[in-house]
């Protein structure tokens, strides 16, 4: 059996999924994965929807998107426990290692603070990888075009001056 | 609100988030969940959550994310157009606010390509057992607390005027059937031309046999790849 699905396959198996969510037989609505993060953030900081109309704005969307991710954490986890053998616990990636430095501390503060960014940023946006590049840009939809090249600038411009190169270690 | 009162607003709200997913005419709740089941599982197979693949991609190192995304965009879009056509499915596009999606994708680049994840492969890693996304995960609570706190007087002003929803296949005309396929070949064709790259991590392969190795197979194929520890 295949530990890892080659990226063409990974590519159609994923285009199967968006179709079938946007169908009438499937959800009728796009993917999206960050409307949930408010929603959950409303929940667990106890902030109340008629103080926060932005909590009312996104409840629809972020209660469905909150429901997908508890399936994709399902999803996930069995297919890194039982398929690509990949489960352990882990806090530097080894690219972090190898790229940047050796600190637990350096990528633990980072992490925080591009968790953070991450989220303001897609919720500026309106949308984040899925909701934008593969809902979005699947419809035609000139917002979500502008979104990817915007993204896709800034993502290599940051990985050219945030990681080294490596060689010296 | 003391304590055990938190936890039942906790529980109530949650007990309402499927409530609210029950009574939309947008999936059931148990083909909602299963829709991330197979979310979830597709990109953990596909090995495109880890921090090699998109802070990799980032230093332009692999390249399996982008040929992925690019794939699953050009089939979705051709097809897409067709299900609409087919009145099997409607268009749900997101509103063109100009300074949103520039100062939001700028912040956003650079959030990814630290973190190495976006808000969809970020839950999927901790799923895998990545502490260090567990800490990006509470600073994106924090990050949802703040947009929300400050949605009104900040963060909605700085996103701008919406200039409509725009999409090929609005502004195509009688054309918009030859602007979307059109569309959809390119973006495939540029997945398809992107040279193939990757960034292997040994402690993500270390437990499989030698003959399940993707680096093996890339050897094979004389692909360009790195593994590293």
């Amino acid at each position: 059996m295949k530990r890892r699905l080659p990226w063409w396959l990974g590519g159609i198996l994923m285009a199967l999924l968006l179709l079938f969510t946007f169908s009438i037989f499937g959800a009728n609505r796009p993917l999206g994965a960050s409307t949930y993060v408010p929603y959950y953030a409303g929940i667990l900081f106890g902030m109340d929807p008629e103080e926060y109309p932005y909590l009312q704005h996104v409840q629809k969307a972020g209660a469905w998107e909150g429901v997908m991710l508890l399936g994709s954490l399902v999803g996930g986890f069995f297919t890194a426990v039982f398929v690509t053998k990949t489960f352990r616990i882990s806090v530097l990636p080894t690219g972090w290692k190898t790229y940047k430095n050796n600190s637990v501390a350096s990528r633990l503060i980072w992490s925080f603070i591009s968790g953070f960014l991450l989220i303001v940023g897609a919720r500026l946006a309106g949308g984040c990888t899925s909701g934008h590049f593969l809902s979005g840009m699947s419809q035609t939809a000139f917002s979500s075009m502008i979104f990817g090249g915007v993204v896709l600038v800034s993502l290599v411009v940051t990985g050219k001056f945030f990681y080294n190169e490596g060689e010296s270690k | 609100m003391s304590f055990s009162e938190y936890i039942s607003s906790v529980v109530a709200r949650t007990s309402e988030m499927f409530e609210i997913v029950q009574s939309q005419e947008h999936g059931s709740l148990v083909m909602v969940f299963i829709i991330g089941i197979f979310f979830g599982g597709i990109i953990q197979y596909a090995r495109v959550d880890k921090f090699e693949k998109i802070a990799g991609f980032a230093m332009l190192k692999d390249t399996i994310v982008p040929k992925m995304l690019f794939l699953a965009i050009g089939i979705t879009s051709i097809v897409l157009y067709f299900e609409i056509k087919m009145g099997w499915a409607s268009y749900h596009v997101k509103p063109l606010m100009l300074s949103g999606l520039i100062i939001g994708g700028i912040i956003f680049g650079v959030a990814m390509a630290i973190m190495g994840k976006c808000p969809g492969t970020g839950p999927i890693s901790i799923a895998e057992g990545r502490i260090d996304v567990l800490v990006g995960a509470i600073g994106g609570l924090f990050g949802g607390y703040v947009f929300t706190k400050f949605y009104d007087p900040f963060f909605k002003p700085l996103m701008g005027e919406s200039y409509g929803k725009g999409t090929l296949e609005s502004v195509g005309g009688d054309f918009s059937s030859i602007f979307v396929l059109l569309f959809g070949i390119v973006l495939i064709v540029i997945a398809i031309k992107i040279p193939k790259m990757e960034l292997f991590d040994e402690a993500d392969l270390e437990k499989l046999d030698d003959a399940d190795r993707p680096d093996t197979d890339a050897a094979q194929n004389r692909e360009e790849f790195k593994v590293i520890k």
